[in-house]
């Protein structure tokens, strides 16, 4: 058997070697590069210690970028849980439901860019949505403006996105034995309160799993604001701009001398706050496992 | 409401004003709503898919004039646009192949580690496990400037020293694939372990070796998980984007998002929204189509990562 077992090392390491040598040790470089100021390539890089950190975080652009992170994680995640949730109180005994939940998760499989590029039209100036609103007589609403824009991207963002979370959370209500919520019904519980005292806390460890990959995956949304502020002349508004939006623009700077010790530096804060923030969320989220 | 919670157990309440007030918003008010909401969401997917194909072949004018209308005629000149013009052929066969070979490289490695991992017992396979999900936590940002230089400068390496030419593609499907590892190997490493080890425990008896093992009988069991984590991969590699626009500079060798996107950039010169609609079908149409055909299988595959 240990033979065996020695054989199995064949299998594991060349996985081990590609994640290691493309993926932890670029991190790893990646940190070392965010101590440097550098332009690239033909030029020569110097030691500067912290101050590519000191510059983000005293840059208005970065901050503010980090601000509209912060909310779009927050508010993103509560619009997207609070449909999630409403959608596991009815869904389960709902005809149609494998229908239903192949609808709504197939934004999530859509590339971005694509949603973007539809949806925006639809909220171009002289669009869909402001010919609908006209109907009602409601004025035309500059939607892709910078005032309005972010709004669009979150909104957006968690119509593509719930659908996963609807799925995920679906699966763990599949879970629950049906002669719970009958004997709940036969003591004259109503199907909301099922919700609340059943449906909720059984499902409970399923959505803390949810809640740590909604902030992994909002820290990191980059497609859908590109594709929703496109047709501005001026590149993305400050309004708009995700920590990882402002890591492609000063990549993109337009000197044309990118500084890459502060584009590494930005993503070297993203990793630190999706630590910080996955930490955050399984702390918030941490109950007793409820076992049957 | 709270009266539910107080009463005593196997004791139905009486029926008071309140229980039928509460009756009435908890079992028929409040979920009909919510019901009506889920299929308006449902209509408003479905609705908007088939809007995008009604537009992909209305004329420029008849959009800007309608968004709602039907098209006056069949603009299929839409389609041969954004497939010449704008570069889709040759982004669609760029994509192909880096779906493909990403997935040969990705599946080739985490199949047999996640089965490895799943056999060994001892600390370390634990602590590699742990190790994998590390990556997992790991944005794609942080390794971008590395990515970015490594792959100019083995580019112009090649291209000085060796083979006289490089193609930046090379970089983006290899640097996809240590990127897309940690996750397959994680969930995959999570099935494995499900699978009784009896399965080849008779065949280990017999003097099989472990690759013979994996090979003839773990393999076939794996099918269907191995099929759906190959698919989701698949997805996530047809749709990047970020990968791309840093490791490719050239736009005519970029994969269809980034030509999507790239059309949609020089709308405001062309105006042609018939052909960037045409271009989101091509972008999104294969993406639905694997949908319709093993969406069972996607949906599958999303919840097993979550679950485990």
């Amino acid at each position: 058997m240990s033979s065996a077992k020695r054989g199995l090392r064949a299998f594991i390491w060349p996985a081990v070697l590609v994640y290691t040598i493309l993926f932890v040790v670029p991190a790893i470089y990646g940190a070392g590069v965010s101590l440097f100021d550098w332009n690239g390539l033909g030029t020569t890089a110097k030691f500067t210690g912290i101050d590519n950190y000191v510059f983000i975080l005293t840059d208005d652009a970065f901050r503010q970028s980090f601000v509209n992170t912060i909310v779009l994680a927050v508010v993103g995640g509560v619009l997207v849980f609070l449909v999630a949730f409403c959608c596991m109180a009815v869904l389960r005994q709902m005809k149609g439901r494998g229908f239903i939940r192949s609808v709504v998760y197939l934004p999530n499989i859509i590339s971005p860019i694509a949603i973007g590029a539809a949806l925006s039209f639809g909220l171009d100036s002289r669009g869909a949505l402001n010919q609908v609103l006209s109907w009602i007589g409601i004025p035309p609403q500059s939607w892709l403006g910078p005032d309005l824009v972010f709004r669009c991207i979150i909104a957006g963002l968690a119509w593509s996105a719930a659908g996963f979370y609807v799925i995920l959370l679906m699966s763990a209500v599949d879970g629950i034995p049906e002669d719970l919520y009958e004997a709940a019904s036969l003591e004259g519980v109503t199907k909301l309160q099922a919700f609340r005292m059943i449906t909720f806390p059984l499902s409970w460890d399923v959505f803390a799993t949810c809640a740590v990959l909604w902030v992994i995956g909002s820290l990191k949304v980059f497609e859908i604001v590109l594709a929703f502020t496109g047709s501005a002349n001026s590149g993305v508004p400050l309004s708009a701009r995700t920590v990882a939006i402002q890591q492609y623009m000063s990549f993109n700077d337009p000197s044309g001398l990118p500084r890459l010790g502060v584009v590494s530096a930005i993503g070297v804060v993203m990793f630190l706050l999706s630590l910080i923030l996955v930490g955050l969320t399984r702390r918030l989220t941490r109950r007793e496992t409820l076992e049957l | 409401m709270t009266s539910a919670s107080t009463h005593t157990p196997w004791h139905r309440p009486p029926e008071t004003v309140w229980r039928k007030t509460a009756r009435f918003f908890g079992d028929i008010l409040v979920p009909n709503l919510i019901k009506i909401c889920v299929w308006a969401w449902v209509a408003f997917n479905l609705g908007l898919l088939l809007w995008v194909l009604m537009t992909s072949v209305k004329s420029t004018r008849d959009i800007l004039l309608g968004p709602f209308a039907l098209p006056s005629h069949i603009e299929w000149s839409n389609y041969a646009t954004a497939w010449d013009t704008a570069g889709f052929g040759q982004a669609t066969l760029t994509t192909l192949v880096f779906v493909f070979s990403s997935l040969v490289i990705v599946m080739g490695i985490s199949v047999p580690a996640a089965y490895g991992l799943a056999r060994r017992t001892d600390r370390a396979a634990s602590a590699l496990t742990a190790y994998f999900a590390m990556g997992l936590a790991l944005p794609m940002q942080t390794v971008l400037i590395p990515y970015f230089v490594v792959n100019t400068s083995v580019g112009q390496f090649m291209i000085d020293w060796v083979t006289g030419a490089w193609d930046p593609r090379i970089g983006l499907v290899v640097f996809y694939s240590a990127t897309a590892t940690p996750w397959t190997v994680f969930v995959l490493t999570a099935f494995f372990r499900s699978l009784p080890a009896s399965l080849e425990e008779a065949a280990q008896l017999d003097g099989a070796s472990p690759w013979l093992t994996f090979r003839k009988i773990m393999l076939p069991v794996a099918r269907g998980p191995v099929t759906t984590i190959a698919i989701i991969t698949g997805i996530g590699a047809w749709n990047e984007t970020l990968l791309v626009l840093f490791l490719v500079p050239d736009g005519a060798q970029r994969t269809l998002p980034a030509a999507l996107l790239n059309m949609y950039y020089g709308l405001q010169y062309t105006s042609n929204w018939g052909a960037l609609f045409a271009g989101v079908v091509l972008l999104v149409g294969p993406i639905v189509a694997v949908f319709l055909w093993l969406g069972r299988r996607v949906i599958e595959g999303a919840t097993l990562g979550a679950n485990k």
